[in-house]
C-alpha cells in the first residue's frame, strides 16, 4: 500500500511507489535486484555499479528523456519510466547473443569492410546497436529548465564533505559570504552557509586575469537548470570515489563498487543482496561492515588487512581472506560465485555469493584541478594525479585551493588542511609547522605487484578494460602488439575511456597494464586529457548560460 | 630519446596527420626512396584526431568540387585499400538557409555541384524537416541536400594510413619535432630535428595548425593563420539524423556519429596561434548548446559529454597551399586546409606527391600553388564555403 506521501511511477507498465527522499534506484532495489541495463556492444547484462552518478549501470528513460541515471533520480508524480537499451527486457535481452556469437569481441576497426556492396546494410545494422536510450522524443519539453541560478560570491567551496563544510563552517563563522556546492540529493545543512544542493559543477575554466570574481564555476542543479558562480576564490574539495578492479567477469551484475551498493540500501539497511564478499582491507570495508554488514558472507583482500577491519570482522564472525588474487566472477545475470588464489602461488578456491563490493582502493576526483590549468603531479601511493600545493593548500593557480581526499591529504588531516586554507583566505598568518601529510609521491600503488601476479594466471571469463565502452582487455592488448603506445593513442584505437564515466573506472587500471606492457611508468605512459565537461551537462542548462563569458577569453 | 634510423631521406615530410601521412604512402608507392615523417606530438594528437570526421562535395568552386568528388572515391575504397573500416557513411549533407539570400547562396552552389555530374538537390522546408527530425519549425527557409556527401570516423584513418605507410618502408618518428631547415644555397638541403639533423631535398610542410610556425622556421612568410576551432560531442542515443547538417549564417554544424553520439561545433571568435593551446571556452560550450537546443530543441535534455578543440590552418582566399615554394626549392606545402584537411586529404595528397618529386602537379597553380601569395597578379577565385 502506498503511504500518502508516496510517488507513484510507471516502471515498464507497472506500477511502482517510491518514498519521499528516495531516489529510483532504492525504490527498484526494494523489490530485489535491479536488472536495468544492457552493455553497449554485446548487450551483457549490466548492474548498478557506481551508485554516484557515472557508470552507465542504470541508465532509464524518464518521461521521454533518455539516459537518466536512477541512482541520482528522485521520481516525481506520474513520471513513465522504461529501460533502455534491450528488446524486449534488461533481463531476457535477445541481442544479448551478440556476447555468444563474438566471444572474442567485434572488431569494428578491421571488420565489416568485405564486400564493398554490403557497406550501407553493415551501416545500418552497426549503427543501430549503437548509443544507450532512443533520441529524447520530439515535443517532449527538456525538464522545467528555470532560468538559471547565478551568484557572485567571495569563495566558492566546491564539495560540501567533511573537509568542504568545516572549512565554509569557519569561513562564514569570520563573516565571509561562502557559498558551499555539492552533488548529493540530499547533503546535510552547513551551517550559516548558503548551501547549492544536487548541483554539480561541470566546467572550471582557467580564471580570468585580473579584478574581482575571476573564476567561473559552471554546472547544473538536477535535473537540468543552468548554474553559474562567479567567485574571487574557489576551494576544490570533490573527494574520491572506490575504484575499480579487473578480473574475469568484472562486469557482471552484482560487481559493485561500496558506494554502489549504498545506492542500494533502504533506509533501515535492508539490501538486495544477502552474501555479498567485500573486497578491500582497510576503512573502506569498515564502512561497509558498518552500512550492511548483515549481508556481508566474507571480506577478501589484495593485500594485507588492517587491525580494525580484523575486530570488526571477527565479530560479526566474517571470514576473512587476506592476500588473496580475485581471478574471475561467474553468473551470467547476476553474480554467483568468484574465483581466488592465496597471493604467493597459494591455493585456489572459490566463494558463492550474490554480491561483489568493490572497497580495495579510494582514488581521488581531479577534473576541475586538471581543466583550470592547476600544475598537476603523479603520486604513486594511490597511482592518480593530485594538484601541486603551495603549504596553505593552494594550487599553482593563484586563487585555487584544494582541500581533502581529492588534495590527496590523508583522511585524519582535514582539521589542520582546513585551517591552512581558512588562514590563506582570510589573509592571516598560516598555523606552525609542516603541512599535514599527502598521499606517497613516489612508487607504485600496491594493485601493481597484485595485477603483475595476477597476470601470470589463466584467464577465465571476459575481462572488460571499459564497461562504458565494453572494450575488452584482450583490445587492448592487440592494440599494443599491433605498435600503438601511449593511454592518449590506446584510448583513440580501442576507445577505452571514452564512455559515459569519461575513463574514471577503466583509466587508473588501464595505466597500470600499459606502464608494464611498454615497461615503463604509469606516467610516461600518459593521461587521458580530462575534458569538460566533468559529468555529462544537459544541453539545455548550458544553453540558458550562453550569455557568460562574453568578454575576451584569457590567454 | 627516439634515434632515427638513417641520417639521410630522399624526403621529409612534417606532420602525420592524414595528410603528411597519405603523402608518404604516395612518395613510397611510386619508389621516391627513403622516406621520413616526423611529428610532435603523438598519433591523431593534431586536427586529423580532432575533426567531425565530414566529407563534403558541395563547395563554391569548382576546383575544390572536383577535389572532394575524388576525395569521397577514395574513401568509399579506404577499407580495401587500407584494411581498416573508417566508416564513411554516405548519408548525405544538408546546408541550411536561413534568409532567401543564403538560399540564393545555396542554389549557385548546387549549380555548380549539379554542373559537375553530382545530384545536390535544392530542399524546401518540408523536405529539411524531413532530414533534421526534430527541427523547429521556421528554423529554416531551405537548403541544400548531396546524398553522396557523408562522415567518416577520423582515427582508423590514421591508423590504416600509419601501417600501410610503415608496411612500404617508410620510417613514421613520433615524438620528434621538425625545428628549422638548413638551405646553405637557398635550396633545402637538410632538416632539423628533436632527434638531430638529417639531410634531405625535400621537405613537405603538413604540420596543420603549426605550419605556418614551421614555415617561419625555414625563414618562409606564409599568410597561413592558424584559427581554434572547438566542438562538443553529446551522450550516446539511438540513431535518428542521417546527415551532417551545416548552417550557413554561423557555420554550426553536427551529425550522429555511428556510435550515436551528436558531435558538432559553431564558429566562435577565438584568437588565432597555437600559443594558447587548445582548451576549451565557456563561450563555446554555452553558445553551441544554445545554437543547436534554438535549432534542434528536442536534444535539450541530452547530455555533452565532453568538449575539445583543434586547429584550421586558414588561408586567406579559402584553398590550401599545394605545392614547391618558389623561394625556397625542395620545400614543398601541404597545408592551408581551413579545417577540410581530412576531407581532401586523398586527392590533395597526390598533388603533394607530385611536388615533392618534382613532377607536374595535376592542379591549377593559380588557385593553390604558393606563389600565389606573393606574385603581382592577385588571386582571382576565392573560397568561401568554410564551414563545417
Amino acid at each position: 500500500m502506498a503511504g500518502p506521501s508516496e510517488r507513484h511511477v510507471l516502471f515498464d507498465r507497472s506500477a511502482k511507489n517510491v518514498r519521499p527522499g528516495e531516489t529510483l534506484l532504492a525504490a527498484l532495489a526494494r523489490d530485489g535486484w535491479p536488472a536495468l541495463q544492457r552493455s553497449i556492444r554485446y548487450h551483457r547484462p549490466r548492474g548498478p555499479f557506481c551508485g554516484v552518478g557515472h557508470c552507465t549501470g542504470c541508465l532509464v528513460r524518464v518521461n521521454g528523456r533518455p539516459n537518466v541515471r536512477a541512482c541520482r533520480f528522485e521520481p516525481a508524480e506520474g513520471d513513465v519510466v522504461t529501460t533502455e537499451n534491450s528488446w524486449p527486457s534488461p533481463r531476457f535481452d535477445l541481442l544479448g547473443v551478440l556476447d555468444f556469437v563474438f566471444p572474442g569481441g567485434i572488431d569494428t576497426l578491421h571488420g565489416f569492410r568485405r564486400p564493398a556492396w554490403a557497406t550501407r546494410a553493415y551501416h545500418r545494422v552497426v549503427r543501430r546497436l549503437a548509443g544507450y536510450g532512443a533520441a529524447p522524443d520530439p515535443g517532449v519539453p527538456a525538464p522545467p529548465s528555470s532560468p538559471p541560478l547565478r551568484r557572485t560570491v567571495d569563495v566558492a567551496i566546491v564539495g560540501a564533505g567533511v573537509a568542504g563544510r568545516a572549512l565554509a563552517a569557519q569561513l562564514a563563522n569570520a563573516g565571509r559570504p561562502v557559498v558551499a556546492i555539492d552533488r548529493a540529493l540530499r547533503p546535510a545543512p552547513v551551517p550559516w552557509a548558503d548551501l547549492l544542493g544536487r548541483t554539480t559543477v561541470t566546467f572550471l575554466p582557467p580564471p580570468a586575469p585580473g579584478g574581482d570574481a575571476r573564476f567561473t564555476l559552471l554546472g547544473f542543479e538536477e535535473p537540468a537548470r543552468g548554474v553559474e558562480i562567479r567567485a574571487r576564490a574557489v576551494v576544490v574539495a570533490t573527494g574520491g570515489y572506490d575504484a575499480a578492479l579487473g578480473f574475469g567477469g568484472n562486469d557482471r551484475p552484482g560487481v559493485l563498487t561500496a558506494d554502489g551498493a549504498f545506492a542500494l540500501l533502504a533506509p533501515d539497511g535492508r539490501a538486495p543482496f544477502e552474501r555479498a564478499v567485500v573486497v578491500g582491507g582497510g576503512e573502506r570495508v569498515t564502512d561497509v561492515l558498518e552500512r550492511c554488514g548483515d549481508a556481508v558472507s566474507a571480506i577478501v583482500s589484495p593485500g594485507d588487512v588492517e587491525p580494525g577491519v580484523v575486530r570488526r570482522a571477527s565479530e560479526l564472525e566474517i571470514p576473512l581472506y587476506p592476500r588473496s588474487l580475485l581471478l574471475s566472477a561467474s553468473g551470467r545475470s547476476r553474480v554467483r560465485s568468484v574465483a581466488l588464489r592465496t597471493r604467493g602461488h597459494g591455493p585456489r578456491f572459490s566463494l558463492g555469493c550474490d554480491a561483489v563490493i568493490l572497497a580495495h582502493r579510494r582514488l581521488p576526483t581531479p577534473q576541475l584541478f586538471f581543466q583550470a590549468g592547476a600544475r598537476m603531479e603523479w603520486r604513486g601511493g594511490t597511482g592518480a594525479y593530485y594538484p601541486w600545493l603551495a603549504e596553505s593548500g593552494e594550487t599553482s593557480v593563484p586563487g585555487l585551493f584544494a582541500l581533502g581526499e581529492s588534495a590527496g591529504y590523508l583522511p585524519d588531516a582535514t582539521g589542520d588542511t582546513t585551517a591552512r586554507v581558512a588562514a590563506a583566505l582570510l589573509g592571516r598568518p598560516l598555523p606552525e609547522g609542516a603541512p599535514p601529510p599527502r598521499v606517497a609521491s613516489t612508487g607504485l600503488p600496491d594493485l601493481d605487484g597484485y595485477y603483475r601476479e595476477l597476470a601470470a594466471e589463466p584467464r577465465s571469463g571476459r575481462w572488460v578494460a571499459c564497461p562504458c565502452e565494453d572494450v575488452l582487455l584482450e583490445e587492448v592488448e592487440a592494440a599494443h602488439r599491433a605498435g600503438y603506445r601511449g593511454i592518449e593513442v590506446i584510448k583513440r584505437y580501442t576507445g577505452l575511456g571514452t564512455g559515459l564515466c569519461q575513463g574514471r573506472y577503466c583509466l587508473p587500471d588501464a595505466l597500470l597494464l600499459l606502464a608494464r606492457l611498454e615497461a615503463r611508468s604509469p606516467p610516461e605512459v600518459g593521461y587521458i586529457t580530462q575534458r569538460p565537461p566533468v559529468v555529462p551537462t544537459p544541453l539545455g542548462a548550458f544553453a540558458a548560460l550562453a550569455d557568460v563569458g562574453s568578454e575576451e577569453e584569457p590567454r | 630519446m627516439t634515434s632515427l634510423a638513417r641520417s639521410s631521406y630522399r624526403v621529409v615530410v612534417v606532420g602525420a596527420g592524414v595528410l603528411g601521412l597519405y603523402t608518404a604512402v604516395h612518395l613510397a608507392r611510386a619508389g621516391a626512396g627513403p622516406v621520413l615523417v616526423v611529428d610532435r606530438g603523438f598519433l591523431s594528437s593534431g586536427a586529423s584526431g580532432r575533426n567531425g570526421g565530414g566529407v563534403r562535395q558541395q563547395w563554391e568552386t569548382r576546383a575544390t568540387v572536383r577535389l572532394a568528388r575524388e576525395s569521397v572515391a577514395a574513401y568509399r575504397r579506404f577499407g580495401l585499400d587500407f584494411g581498416y573500416n573508417i566508416w564513411f557513411r554516405q548519408s548525405g549533407y544538408v546546408f541550411l538557409a536561413e534568409t532567401e539570400r543564403e538560399l540564393t547562396r545555396l542554389r549557385a552552389v548546387h549549380d555548380l555541384v549539379v554542373s559537375e555530374g553530382l545530384p545536390s538537390e535544392v530542399l524546401g522546408p518540408e523536405r529539411v524537416a524531413a532530414l533534421v527530425p526534430g527541427i523547429a519549425p521556421g528554423a529554416s527557409v531551405g537548403g541544400t541536400y548531396l546524398g553522396s556527401d557523408g562522415t567518416l570516423y577520423p582515427f582508423p584513418a590514421v591508423w590504416g594510413l600509419y601501417e600501410a605507410a610503415r608496411s612500404l618502408g617508410v620510417e613514421v618518428a613520433l615524438g620528434v619535432e621538425a625545428v628549422g631547415v638548413d638551405a646553405p644555397a637557398g635550396r633545402v638541403a637538410a632538416v632539423m630535428t628533436s632527434a638531430g639533423r638529417v639531410e634531405a631535398p625535400v621537405v613537405v610542410n603538413a604540420a596543420g595548425g603549426w605550419s605556418a610556425e614551421f614555415s617561419r622556421r625555414a625563414g618562409l612568410t606564409v599568410p597561413n593563420v592558424a584559427t581554434r576551432h572547438e566542438i562538443f560531442a553529446t551522450e550516446p542515443v539511438k540513431p535518428f539524423l542521417d546527415p551532417m547538417v551545416v548552417r550557413v549564417s554561423d557555420g554550426l554544424y553536427f551529425s550522429q556519429t555511428m556510435r550515436g553520439e551528436i558531435v558538432g561545433g559553431v564558429t566562435v571568435p577565438n584568437g588565432h596561434g597555437v600559443d594558447g593551446g587548445m582548451p576549451t571556452s565557456p563561450r563555446f560550450l554555452t553558445g553551441m548548446a544554445r545554437a543547436l537546443v534554438l535549432l534542434v530543441p528536442r536534444l535539450a535534455s541530452l547530455g555533452v559529454l565532453r568538449a575539445w578543440s583543434g586547429f584550421y590552418d586558414d588561408t586567406p582566399d579559402g584553398f590550401p597551399v599545394i605545392g614547391e615554394d618558389p623561394r625556397r626549392p625542395g620545400f614543398v606545402h601541404a597545408n592551408g586546409f581551413g579545417g577540410h584537411g581530412f576531407m581532401l586529404a586523398p586527392a590533395a595528397s597526390r598533388r603533394v606527391a607530385q611536388a615533392a618529386l618534382g613532377e607536374r602537379v595535376d592542379l591549377d597553380p593559380a588557385t593553390f600553388a604558393p606563389a600565389r601569395f606573393f606574385s603581382s597578379d592577385r588571386p582571382t577565385s576565392v573560397e568561401r564555403l568554410q564551414l563545417g
